[in-house]
């Protein structure tokens, strides 16, 4: 146990040093970089002398390894450097950041995985109608575009109805109800394709599962439906969706930018945008190693659920 | 996805630009007036009161440093730093913290400016000529959108409260470039110059308002609360304003619509929702849009050397038909590099370029591409210059133009393009900014939207007497500027638009105008 906590601290350690090692290769490669992004925002045309004071004096002059090693350094003492355009440190600008993208996030993945696991469970168990009718939610889940679900929703919720508002970000601490009321739309507009994801896997999943004999045999021992359905067979179909889960909270971490942008919250998303867009490397690495250390998390609690839930998995 | 696109486009390039930034405030007039009151209940200054005023705007603020901010981020400032002289609803420039100021002697190269007494900034600490020399010094060093406005100025504190600034080059605008029309006016206090890095997310300035750190979220939402050491108290009409980030223009109108702000800067791509919607819409010329013939001396495409073909491309563009198909009420075909009204506006230069194939053919024709030419242009896709390139193409096939358009959707890939002179034309959308300013942005040989250094003496000698003018003899040079330019045919503009700006009924001051076509947070008030 002791050996593989250690294995999987190095090799998120490896994993961490690869994406910032990636990221900055990748950024000094992409046009353009934050002396031009500067330069063009504040008087729409340079000189190349201009261009080189600029980037000696935002420090890009100097070769990509010290840049790396200076943006390391910091990271070691407890820093992500500053914002290139104010000065803000990285840290506190994205830890303002991290609230709003996890609730959108985890709240997206409650409503998805219970709404999912539940039209999953009812189509297997019952199949018929109900499972064409999955299918088809399904369909129309994924087929319809995030941006228009959000205009949709803000206009008849918001505009037209008043329920919800439009746009912003209340937080938890400063008015529960409107974090909650908040969220509401995003989670709506994000949750439409992730539970026609869910509640396929699930479908096919437990359709598997009750297929095989065990299920046939506990039937056989007259169990309830209901317990040979939620005691027996979903633990097994579970890990298809588990990973589905761990799949999907990692493509919402990229995924919540429209979503932010539609409904103007400040998450992680946005800000991600916003740096690539000015080349603003020290906030796009900050950017990059949180969503990383998220990866390796959600990882981790993967691994976990598979042992707690697959008793050949805990015994290798 | 494409909406968060064209914002980040638009934050990454605010000016490619200039622009689309100097067009702001450069045509502004915007005001606080110095002495604002009204009636009402409130804090006991004897002004009204609102409680919280919350503007929407799509961009957010790159810094709120005022010497490296942009014109676009001028509400992110303004409420904080008062500037040295105010520019009036009307036009008119009055006293900031500076209570008179001058020309002295000819040539309009010495100015001097006489200082409010008992000023404090938001920190306390007392406005002092020196703390205004050291100001300007920092917006020069921090070579911000501004500071060549003011390089190579020598700026001396000559008693405690004047400033005497002696210019490198004759300079008639000084009194516009210390408004808060372009943002360097306002000046930061002695802490803040010394410890500039945090100038970048609060403020330390002398305005009515100061930003609330704790209560703001860089990015996102700006809190400002009133600054308890404003000099005049009864300006301050707002327990508190909040400058929300709203980056998608649909979004923007919702927000208002739902009651969760007052005020937008909106886009003309909602502007008609907007009044369908019932909220309060102002709107003036701004920018001009069209073509920049950057090419004058042929070095990339032969034929735009000759006059007489960049004309003939003026006479072959149906401004009105593009005016009423792509602006749909929106926009006003234009002449000229100026809005209505603007500097150098002169109403008869609108009668230069009537629609005319035939004439432009003939033109050609003499020039000696009577069988057309291919030129090649590249154009952002932002302010629909892109689709406004696509009916010049279509327009200009019709006198043997073949338009060869790259649409560079990378804002900072097309600025490259167009200002690093690797096109012979580009398009772009401008401010009517003060001619003396327009020169070295626009059509001066180091000018970013000259990016080939076309020069013509004739144009510099009229620049040079406009520069040491004054008054009316100053405007009518202006006009003999612009004119030269609209004749000597370097740009095609086409239309002209205005920024809309969005209100709810519930607050008041909500208007713009030919001499004031930005709105100035100052103005805004509770309705009633």
């Amino acid at each position: 146990m002791v050996r593989e906590a250690i294995r999987w601290l190095l090799s998120s350690l490896v994993l961490l040093f690869t994406v910032t090692v990636l990221t900055f290769v990748l950024v000094a490669l992409a046009p353009g970089d934050a002396a031009k992004a500067i330069l063009n925002a504040r008087s729409g045309g340079y000189t190349p002398q201009q261009y080189q004071e600029m980037r000696r004096l935002m420090g890009l002059d100097q070769p990509l390894a010290v840049q790396y090693w200076h943006w390391l350094d910091h990271l070691l003492h407890g820093s992500m450097g500053t914002d290139l355009f104010n000065g803000q440190p990285v840290t506190q600008a994205l830890s303002s950041r991290i609230g709003p993208s996890l609730s959108i996030i985890i709240a997206t993945l409650v409503v998805s995985g219970v709404v999912g696991v539940v039209l999953g469970i009812v189509s297997a168990a019952r199949g018929g109608v109900l499972g064409r009718l999955v299918d088809l939610v399904s369909l129309g889940g994924l087929a319809v575009p995030n941006f228009w679900l959000a205009l949709v929703l803000v206009e008849l919720f918001a505009v037209k109805l008043a329920a919800f508002p439009a746009t912003g970000y209340t937080t938890f601490g400063t008015d529960p109800a409107q974090w909650l009321r908040g969220l509401v739309l995003p989670v709506l507009t994000l949750s439409a394709g992730a539970v026609a994801f869910i509640a396929k896997q699930t479908r096919d999943a437990m359709a598997d599962v009750l297929s095989q004999e065990f299920v046939i045999m506990l039937r056989a021992r007259g169990l309830p439906t209901r317990s040979v359905v939620l005691k027996h067979a979903l633990r097994n179909a579970a890990i298809p969706v588990v990973t589905l889960l761990g799949l999907l909270l990692v493509s919402l971490l990229g995924g919540t930018v429209v979503v932010e942008d539609v409904f103007a919250i400040p998450g992680l998303g946005q800000q991600a945008m916003t740096a690539s867009a000015s080349h603003d490397l020290p906030m796009i690495e900050g950017v990059a190693f949180i969503f990383t250390v998220v990866v390796v998390v959600t990882n981790l609690l993967v691994d976990i659920s598979y042992r707690l839930l697959n008793p050949k998995v805990r015994a290798s | 996805m494409v909406r968060s696109l064209m914002t980040t486009r638009r934050q990454a390039l605010i000016g490619a630009a200039t622009a689309l930034v100097l067009g702001l405030a450069a045509c502004s007039s915007s005001a606080k007036p110095p002495t604002q009151s009204a009636t009402g209940t409130g804090t006991g200054s004897g002004g009204r009161v609102g409680g919280t005023l919350t503007v929407v705007t799509d961009v957010s603020p790159q810094t709120l440093d005022p010497a490296k901010a942009v014109q676009n981020d001028a509400w992110f400032t303004e409420l904080a730093y008062e500037p040295l002289i105010v520019r009036h609803a009307d036009g008119t420039l009055v006293p900031g913290l500076a209570s008179s100021w001058s020309y002295t002697g000819t040539g309009n190269s010495t100015f001097v400016l006489h200082l409010r007494s008992g000023v404090k900034f938001s920190d306390g600490s007392a406005l002092t000529a020196q703390n205004v020399v050291d100001d300007l010094k920092y917006v020069v060093a921090s070579k911000g959108q501004m500071a060549p406005f003011l390089a190579g100025d020598t700026f001396t504190a000559t008693d405690p409260l004047t400033v005497t600034i002696k210019a490198a080059a004759p300079d008639p605008n000084f009194p516009q470039l210390l408004t808060q029309d372009y943002v360097v006016g306002g000046m930061i206090s002695k802490a803040g110059l010394a410890a500039p890095t945090g100038l970048g997310t609060r403020t330390a300035g002398a305005g009515p308002y100061m930003l609330d750190a704790g209560q703001s979220v860089t990015g996102d939402h700006y809190t400002y609360v009133p600054n308890p050491d404003y000099y005049d108290a009864t300006s301050v009409s707002w327990h508190k304003v909040v400058i929300k980030v709203v980056p998608d223009v649909q979004s923007v109108l919702s927000t208002l619509q739902t009651g969760q702000a007052d005020v937008a800067q909106g886009d003309p791509q909602t502007q008609n929702a907007a009044k369908q919607a019932g909220l309060t819409v102002a709107s003036s010329p701004l920018l001009w849009s069209g073509v920049v013939l950057a090419d004058r001396d042929g070095k990339l495409a032969k034929p735009l050397a000759d006059v007489r073909v960049r004309q003939a491309l003026n006479y072959g563009t149906d401004r009105t038909s593009i005016a009423d198909a792509l602006f749909k009420g929106l926009g006003e075909p234009t002449d000229q590099m100026t809005v209505p009204n603007g500097y150098g506006y002169d109403a008869q230069l609108n009668s230069t370029y009537p629609y005319d194939v035939n004439k432009a053919k003939q033109l050609l024709g003499a020039a000696g591409y009577g069988s057309g030419f291919q030129l090649k242009i590249v154009t952002p896709d932002y302010q629909q210059l892109n689709i406004l390139a696509q009916a010049l193409k279509q327009q200009w096939q019709k006198i043997g133009v073949d338009l060869q358009i790259t649409d560079d959707s990378d804002a900072n890939k097309y600025a490259a393009a167009a200002f690093g002179g690797s096109f012979p034309a580009f398009m772009t959308s401008f401010g009517a900014i003060p001619v003396w300013m327009e020169g070295p942005s626009l059509f001066m040989p180091t000018a970013a939207f000259n990016p080939l250094h076309a020069a013509d003496a004739a144009l510099t000698k009229l620049y040079d007497q406009e520069a040491v003018s004054s008054g009316a003899a100053q405007a009518a040079l202006d006009q003999q500027v612009e004119g030269y330019l609209v004749h000597q045919a370097w740009f095609v503009p086409v239309v002209t638009t205005g920024l809309p700006y969005y209100a709810r009924k519930s607050v008041g001051g909500i208007s713009t105008s030919a001499t004031e076509p930005l709105l100035d947070l100052y103005e805004v008030q509770p309705a009633g």
